[in-house]
């Protein structure tokens, strides 16, 4: 268990760079005009960015300094874990203590957009957490693959899901229908249910892929 | 232990391991030698479970190795791996606190032998340093199976003797199979206790290094006295030079006369002589 949290605290502290990438972007974004975003929105950009660094950084030097890849998957996870209830945390605090601050504007925070604050603030925090959690280890299994022809099928199937269910009506409503049953989704419970389901399924993939990562 | 029971690898057309078969039972220093792209890194990668091989078995400790293990037990480390860009001791730190049977001791007396810069970063080392660095981690890893590819690739003669030195006290401070492929071959003899040469692909000689010392022998003179001497033994190579013919021979001494001259092979000659080929035919 001490070799994981090791890697868990080494992983986040070789994260520099994703965690000044987006501080800038949030203290530096502005939006004018009566409806502005909420700039809690941009520290999603972390869960977006941290993956290619676990990924393509951190695991080949991990196991060059001895690490073993049980070790690195559960590391990973409770990173991920750990940075998805931390930016959920800023976002909401910028929600509660910054958002309204800009009175005389229609402030745009996704916590509103995806209904999540329709729960109360704690349960619109803990959606935020699982969705972000979501995103990140769904990142980290499809940077993964890159390396094999599999990932750039998945890519290819990805864009063809896209660019063929985004103009056909009935199709678009199941795309609809999904991004509203794992993003835009009140009900908290199915919400956070769905999303640790598919971050459990994500998870077992990954460590498919990564039982088959050479070096 | 190590088990690997008709191990084949290929990438594409090109068969880069063929057919190994080979039992490494006790702990000690065993020495990979092989010419350049004979299969050494191929077979260390294959063993420390960092790339899958296309048939056959290998078993560590009789556990299979593949990329799907997720623990080997071993520690595979080749020149010029890559590292976080840290100071040297910080990364020694974390080396220790991934592993939980890395010895953190023998570390930082390494690194005070060979006077590394611990505030120093990792990319602003020498390559020497670098690989002094990997080596360092590699073998205070405490791992049942070490394996260095190259490890004295960019160091002086010092430092080669230190490390040299450096391997010989890892092993008696906690006794394991430790592989090192390498080149400078005069260099390790005295270190290692068994040799593996591997050629094409192919497993050309595993035994003690005693074997070669007591049974690899140049056999030189008149060709008719030569060819006489060494029929029946076994002839590992031969050379004609001026109508003086030598034969290289891997077995039992045969009787000394006055018209042959025979004179021990040492550890270069011999693999010269196990894998030499000149222009594509084998001497």
């Amino acid at each position: 268990m001490t070799s994981i949290f090791a890697i868990v605290k080494r992983l986040l502290a070789s994260n520099k760079v994703s965690f000044i990438l987006t501080a800038l972007v949030m203290l530096c974004a502005t939006s004018s005009g009566d409806i502005v975003l909420s700039n809690g929105n941009y520290s999603w950009l972390l869960a977006v960015v941290t993956p290619f660094f676990f990924v393509f950084y951190d695991f080949t030097k991990l196991m060059h300094l001895g690490a073993n890849k049980k070790d690195y998957f559960f590391g990973c996870l409770i990173s991920y874990g750990f940075l998805a209830f931390f930016i959920s945390l800023v976002n909401t605090v910028i929600h509660q203590l910054i958002d309204p601050v800009y009175s005389a504007q229609t402030v745009i925070n996704m916590m509103d957009v995806c209904k999540w604050t329709e729960n109360g603030i704690i349960v619109a925090g803990l959606q935020q957490m699982f969705f972000l959690l979501l995103v990140m280890v769904f990142f980290h299994v499809l940077l993964s693959m890159q390396a094999h022809w599999y990932g750039w099928l998945t890519d290819a199937v990805f864009t063809a899901i896209i660019c063929i269910f985004t103009p056909i009506a009935p199709l678009r409503a199941i795309l609809s229908g999904f991004f509203h049953t794992i993003m835009f989704n009140n009900n908290a419970v199915l919400h956070i249910g769905i999303c640790l389901l598919l971050s459990g399924a994500f998870s077992i993939g990954g460590l498919v892929i990564l039982k088959r990562k050479t070096l | 232990m190590i088990e690997l029971k008709q191990v084949t690898k290929r990438y594409g057309q090109a068969t880069v391991l063929k057919n190994i078969t080979l039992s490494i039972d006790e702990p000690g220093i065993y020495c990979l030698l092989g010419r350049n792209g004979a299969g050494k890194t191929t077979l260390l990668k294959s063993i420390a479970g960092y790339q899958n091989i296309t048939s056959g078995t290998i078993q560590v400790n009789s556990k299979t190795i593949t990329t799907s293990t997720l623990d080997t037990g071993v520690s595979y480390i080749e020149n010029f791996a890559k590292h976080f860009n840290l100071p040297v001791r910080k990364l020694l730190q974390i080396a220790s606190e991934v592993n939980p049977n890395y010895d953190h001791d023998f570390a930082s007396e390494m690194m005070e032998r060979f006077e590394l810069d611990g505030k120093k970063k990792f990319n602003h080392l020498s390559l020497g340093m670098k690989t002094m660095v990997s080596t360092i981690i590699c073998l205070a890893s405490n791992k049942d199976v070490v394996l260095l590819d190259e490890p004295v690739l960019g160091f002086d003669a010092i430092m080669r003797v230190e490390f040299y030195d450096m391997l010989t006290e890892s092993f008696y401070k906690h006794p394991r199979i430790i592989i090192v492929s390498t080149h400078i071959i005069e260099e390790i003899a005295k270190t290692i206790q068994k040799l593996i040469i591997i050629d094409k692909g192919s497993i050309r000689f595993f035994d003690t290094l005693q074997s070669v010392e007591t049974k690899a022998f140049s056999i030189s003179g008149i060709k008719k006295d030569v060819e006489a001497a060494t029929r029946n033994l076994n002839i590992i190579g031969q050379d004609n030079v001026g109508g003086l013919e030598t034969c290289y021979i891997f077995d039992n001494l045969p009787k000394q006369t006055a018209s042959l001259e025979i004179n021990p092979l040492s550890l270069q000659d011999f693999f010269i002589q196990m894998v030499g080929h000149k222009g594509g035919v084998k001497r």
